[in-house]
């Protein structure tokens, strides 16, 4: 094994107190304490190394990474080799002292190795598939994917060390390794470019790694046994820090062994950026942050085991102050005290017209009418805007749209359901919105649906989603936020989850089937069914993830999963259903994506996340009252327009986003502006777009604008990104001209109820845009409509340019 | 067919047309980065486009590109073999006037693959992917992996007033984006080239707006948004880029040079004629007119070639007729043009047919053999790769598949095949799943 061996307890700090004129990044503070960690270190064994970290503290209490700006000197390089990254490299057996220079100041480090002269013995599970890992062999899109790579498969990430070791030793009469003479091989031939290789030039023939490859051939290619020690877990260096706009941090991965070594892998770790625009992180585990303000997180990955650095990169400058305010909710509390770390201040309040457009657009995915607008314009009672919520949320229109929602996410599909199980499916959803069912009741009744489809709606789930693999890992998805379907083929790369994690949710499912029978199609739980562990073979008892297994039993089981779900301890349910549900309010997750929570992708706001989620729990998972919280905030009701310190923050609510209509509340608002309604094939006449419970209506202008085809249980599958196709149809089409000119349209009415122009002007501004018109914007209006020969074409054009613009399109 | 009918201005080399007046660009998608990257490639690089035409169902080659006259009669078929004005290549007899034109481009007789199946063959030839686990050839579009168009849109970004990837007259299951994003999703035409009303949707207004009241709207619009050019559109990323779409789409509408490639009753009725007035011709005929203009990937989509009943009489009558007049024309108009050497054309099928012939005259699905023609784009013209065996079952020697053709076409496209790109869930997935350069043609 290879080995840094720390001597116990010396992870302890050395601090030397100096003053030091600093460089660069330094300058803000002339003080600085130097602290290297740790100040004893033993190497053990040749291959030995170890990252040290130098920290610099400020006299405003702020550490600073030093590693890179230090110069290190070693008293004995024959002992201990130091690079200009100060990792410490094993020679020779003895002692050495390490000094370390920065900012004037100097610490040392002590460092004894041994063992330098003792043979190693490698084996293929614990040496060699981490390298295969570091270099990329065994990645999925080399050798690691499902299919190989010329004819030499590695399981992905080195999961399955058996079938890699058969790969690699015994495949291919055994010519990839040859210990006869272990240069030879194709493996260190093709990876060191001494052989043609698609992959290209892998390892450096000079390297350790090429060096411990070749003693592993030459040494008989040993596999390893079960008392080999195996990495238990391993600890990212530092775990949090504050860092500047373009700071550096230098992480360092110690795995533990199940031997208690600790060992330090930083060389061979994965490292993932969880937030690229905020900072990356490069392969020997230098985070750099980038300049825009926020927290990131960066995952170090190694054999399965993977841990967290968290990064909080406030704005550079002058203390911003936030005021506070007495009577604000939770949400606002959390997202003060975010903003407060991160030196930003909130945009300004928005104004009633900005909020009336925003809240309709986001509770019921219609616009206002300008007789609605008008009238809360009017309202001046302190209350007005939780009246608005209030009357908002028993809409008949709330419950369509929110349907519309969840039937894309639970998949309602009218080629698969047929028109008629697909539409009970749909009223199903609709009613338990419409009627306010808890959404942890809503879980229950579909996940223990049973019975004949006719009168288990819910149940028609199980036609849609076919294969118990695909039951487990779309309920997972959809009301956990957790996806497992990595794990059906290899160890999740970035979670904790395995194949047996995997196959204990799968394993709830396996008994479901399908049966003709009197009452129609009946979807019955049968008792005889068994999950086996595709590489083990051995069977997997049904176990909720991350729950012990529970006692083999028959029958349906899905019942303890539901009661698993839904529990409010779950650690997972009630989180993912408050992200998302404020996700589609502020247009941004805590969490992003919204579906995917893992330990490696932490919220941005985990206490905003936590109260959130709390609140759902206390509130018996009422969906409306999540959302009368959320809407009541202040964070809610901040204007999109940003100040000098938010402009480039768009992941701590520092001010509204602008969000893209979805392609079906864009229709509507198209046919309500215009009075004209759009007519869809198989529905009746006045069904609006948002109602259309069969996402397979064709249809040019939804297709276009990314409705989504529901064959994913993924909110991503709902494309919102622009496209010029979009704005031309927008600009040029002859169905959104007609609706305009319509002889029964809304901009005919209009100019024949109103002579005076600036009342007409105002009737559009209200139509459109939910709002008055400004002084300049009604008198542009009226000299247009005044100006013009034909009253009622001034008035389609200048309806035409609403409709074309970014206020219309967008929610603000 | 003369310089004149390319339409261009003036006799403006193509490279300069390329840079002036074509601030536009439009696509099903293309982000505000995407849009940057390609304006600072299109100063320093031009650079060969691909036109793939897809002969979906599975094109006969057994009948066409690859004879075997000496092989039993339940495997010949009906056709006989005519010379070329390549000494020694021979094709099939329906194809006299392509077969003039066999100088432009070359035959790979040992191509194959190992899926039969319509869905998969496809997604494997049009992606360089086989699918896996989990593939539903139902879904529109189908992509596991991202499309050839869609791939080089990414990589290249639009080039001139027009999309980077077109599809004519429809996009295939397969010719999606996948993962790539909306920035590489093809540009659609969405309507028959040969219809005698042909215009592609949205991109003029409507011939009821006079050009005074579409002025008017344009000044209007200036001045109603308020959102244009103000800070929160600016510090929003999609608003940004739907002001930056908006500018490209007026662009587009009045770039003349845009315009005109879609205009294909420019063209004069001789050089329509030539290509055929059918889907077929004048779908090629588009698509020579957007890589004129500078599209770098056109996928013609042409069907139905599943010729399981009345194979015979089916091409005889009817497919190889518009094959003939489409092909031959658009490689003698290319060449024409001096486009063909920045023009790489691929001409395949899913899959070829099955040598032996079936009860019903006709042949079914073969995917272990059959022939890609390609050429143009710097490759040789002229040659026969490799060959299939007596029968045409197998290939009999130097065997190539989908993954050799995609690496070979992005090595002729200057995209490095080993470029990754990654999944939602982050697998990185390679340009070309690795196979070999067809060295033959290079």
């Amino acid at each position: 094994m290879l080995l840094a061996r720390l001597n116990a307890g010396c992870l302890t700090w050395l601090a030397v107190v100096a003053i030091a004129n600093a460089s660069n990044d330094l300058e803000q503070s002339d003080a600085l304490r130097l602290a290297v960690e740790p100040s004893q270190v033993t190497l053990s064994g040749r291959d030995a190394r170890f990252n040290v970290l130098v920290d610099g503290q400020r006299a405003d209490g702020r550490t600073i990474d030093l590693t890179r700006e230090s110069r290190y000197r070693s008293s004995s390089p024959t002992v201990v080799e130091v690079s200009p990254e100060g990792v410490l490299f094993a020679r020779n057996d003895g002692a050495a002292d390490i000094e370390i220079t920065a900012c004037g100041q100097t610490a040392v480090v002590h460092c004894t190795v041994s063992g330098t002269g003792r043979p190693i013995q490698y084996n293929f599970a614990g040496d060699i598939v981490p390298l295969l890992n570091r270099f990329g062999c065994n990645s999925s899109g080399c050798h690691g994917k499902a299919e190989g790579q010329n004819g030499f498969k590695l399981s992905v990430f080195g999961f399955d060390p058996a079938a890699d070791y058969r790969a690699l030793a015994m495949e291919d009469r055994g010519r990839r390794v040859f210990p006869a003479a272990a240069d030879q091989s194709l493996l260190l031939r093709k990876a060191s470019g001494r052989a043609p290789h698609g992959g290209g030039i892998r390892i450096d023939p000079l390297s350790r790694e090429y060096r411990i490859i070749r003693e592993w051939i030459a040494d008989g290619l040993r596999f390893g046994d079960a008392a080999d020690p195996y990495v238990i877990g391993i600890a990212l260096a530092p775990r949090e820090r504050l860092l500047d706009f373009r700071a550096t941090q230098q992480l360092r991965v110690l795995a533990r062994y199940s031997d208690g070594r600790e060992v330090d892998v930083t060389s061979l770790a994965r490292f993932q950026s969880n937030n690229e625009s905020l900072a990356t992180v490069d392969e020997s585990g230098l985070v750099t942050a980038a300049e825009t303000p926020g927290q990131v997180a960066v995952m170090a990955g190694f054999m399965g085991q993977v841990d967290l650095f968290q990064a909080l990169i406030p704005r550079p400058g002058p203390r911003v102050k936030i005021e506070q305010v007495v009577e604000s909710s939770f949400i606002d509390r959390h997202v003060a005290a975010k903003l407060e770390k991160l030196n930003l201040a909130p945009s300004s309040p928005a104004d009633d017209a900005t909020f009336l457009r925003r809240v309709y657009l986001d509770t019921i995915g219609t616009l206002p009418t300008a007789e609605e607008a008008r009238r809360f314009l009017a309202d001046t009672r302190d209350d007005h805007r939780q009246r608005l919520v209030e009357e908002l949320l028993v809409r008949p229109e709330f419950a369509d749209f929110w349907a519309l929602k969840w039937s894309d996410l639970l998949r309602v599909d009218r080629i698969a359901l047929g028109h008629k199980g697909a539409y009970s499916y749909y009223r199903w959803i609709r009613e338990s919105l419409a009627a306010n069912k808890p959404l942890d009741r809503f879980a229950r009744e579909l996940l223990t649906a049973e019975g004949p489809l006719a009168e288990s709606p819910p149940g028609n789930f199980y036609k849609v989603v076919q294969k118990p693999g695909d039951m487990a890992s779309t309920l997972s998805q959809v009301f956990l936020g957790v996806r497992i379907s990595c794990a059906e083929c290899h160890h999740h790369p970035y979670d904790r989850w395995s194949q047996s994690d995997y196959y204990g949710m799968v394993d709830f499912f396996a008994p479901l089937s399908r049966r003709p029978s009197a009452h129609g199609e009946m979807l019955i739980a049968a008792a005889a069914a068994e999950t086996k562990h595709p590489r083990t073979g051995e069977i997997v008892e049904a176990h909720p993830l991350g729950a012990p297994t529970t006692e083999p039993s028959t029958g349906d089981r899905r019942g303890t999963l539901a009661a698993w779900l839904t529990s409010p301890e779950n650690p997972w349910f009630a989180r993912n259903l408050a992200n998302r549900v404020w996700a589609h309010f502020l247009g941004r997750g805590l969490v992003e994506p919204v579906d995917d929570m893992r330990a490696t992708n932490p919220p941005s706001n985990p206490e905003l996340l936590d109260a959130l989620a709390q609140h759902l729990a206390d509130h018996q998972f009422d969906l409306r009252a999540l959302i009368r919280a959320i809407t009541a905030s202040r964070v809610y009701q901040l204007s999109s327009r940003p100040n000098e310190t938010n402009e480039r923050d768009e992941q701590n609510y520092s001010r509204a986003l602008l969000k893209p209509l979805s392609a079906e509340v864009l229709l509507d608002a198209v046919c309500q502006t215009t009075g004209v309604d759009e007519k869809f094939a198989g529905v009746p006449e006045g069904y609006r777009a948002v109602q259309l419970w069969d996402s397979g209506v064709s249809h040019y202008f939804l297709k276009l604008f990314g409705r989504p085809v529901r064959q994913t249980p993924c909110e991503c599958e709902r494309n919102t990104e622009a496209s010029v196709a979009q704005v031309l149809h927008f600009l040029n089409s002859p169905r959104i001209e007609e609706k305009l000119a319509h002889e029964s349209g809304r901009i005919k009415r209009l100019v024949a109820q109103n002579a005076d122009a600036s009342e007409l002007v105002d009737e559009l501004y209200l139509t459109f845009f939910s709002r008055f018109p400004e002084p300049e914007e009604r008198q542009l209006g009226i000299e247009h409509v005044v100006g013009a020969s034909d009253r009622r074409q001034a008035a389609e054009d200048l309806a035409w340019s609403m409709l074309n613009s970014l206020e219309f399109v967008f929610n603000h | 067919m003369s310089a004149r009918s390319l339409g261009y201005c003036d006799g403006l080399p193509r490279r300069d047309l390329l840079r002036i007046g074509c601030a536009g660009l439009f696509g099903t998608g293309v982000t505000l980065p995407s849009m940057l990257r390609a304006d600072e490639q299109r100063r320093d690089r031009d650079g060969v486009s691909l036109l793939i035409v897809y002969l979906k169902g599975g094109l006969s080659t057994i009948d066409t590109f690859d004879l075997k006259p000496d092989a039993p009669a339940e495997f010949r078929g009906e056709f006989n073999p005519i010379s070329t004005n390549v000494p020694g290549i021979l094709v099939g007899e329906h194809l006299p006037r392509l077969a003039r034109q066999l100088d432009k481009f070359s035959l790979i007789r040992s191509f194959g693959h190992r899926n039969s199946n319509h869905g998969e063959a496809d997604h494997y030839m049009l992606t360089g992917y086989h699918p896996v686990a989990g593939f539903n050839p139902t879904m529109r579009p189908n992509n596991q992996r991202p499309s050839h168009g869609a791939i080089v849109a990414r990589s290249l970004g639009p080039r001139g007033g027009v999309p980077a990837y077109v599809c004519v007259p429809r996009m295939h299951e397969s010719g999606g984006a996948a993962y790539l994003g909306p920035a590489a999703e093809p540009f659609v035409i969405e309507a028959d080239p040969a219809a005698p009303g042909f215009e592609v949707p949205d991109l003029l207004p409507p011939l009821t707006l006079d050009s005074r009241r579409l002025g008017s709207r344009r000044d209007l619009l200036a001045h109603v948004d308020r959102y244009q050019r103000s800070a929160e559109a600016e510090a929003n990323q999609r608003a940004a880029t739907t002001e930056a779409f908006r500018r490209r789409a007026f662009a587009l509408m009045t770039s003349p040079e845009a315009k005109r490639a879609f205009d294909i009753h420019a063209e004069p009725d001789a050089v329509r004629d030539a290509y055929g007035r059918h889907t077929l011709g004048q779908s090629c005929l588009m698509a020579r007119r957007l890589v004129q203009a500078g599209v770098r990937c056109v996928t013609v989509e042409h069907t139905n070639w599943d010729t399981h009943d009345n194979n015979f009489a089916m091409l005889k009558k009817e497919l190889l007729p518009y094959l003939d007049s489409a092909l031959s024309a658009l490689f003698a108009d290319l060449a024409e043009h001096g486009l063909l050497e920045t023009t790489l054309v691929v001409v395949t099928g899913e899959f070829g047919r099955t040598p032996r012939i079936n009860r019903n005259a006709g042949r079914d699905h073969w995917g272990p053999s059959f022939t890609v023609a390609l050429g143009g784009g710097g490759l040789r013209g002229g040659v026969v790769v490799g060959r299939s065996d007596a029968r045409a079952e197998k290939p009999a020697d130097n065997p190539y598949g989908p993954e050799d053709l995609a690496a070979t076409m992005y090595h002729l496209l200057g995209i490095d095949p080993d470029d990754e790109f990654h999944t939602p869930e982050g697998r990185p997935v390679k340009v070309a799943n690795q196979g070999r350069l067809i060295r033959e043609l290079l």
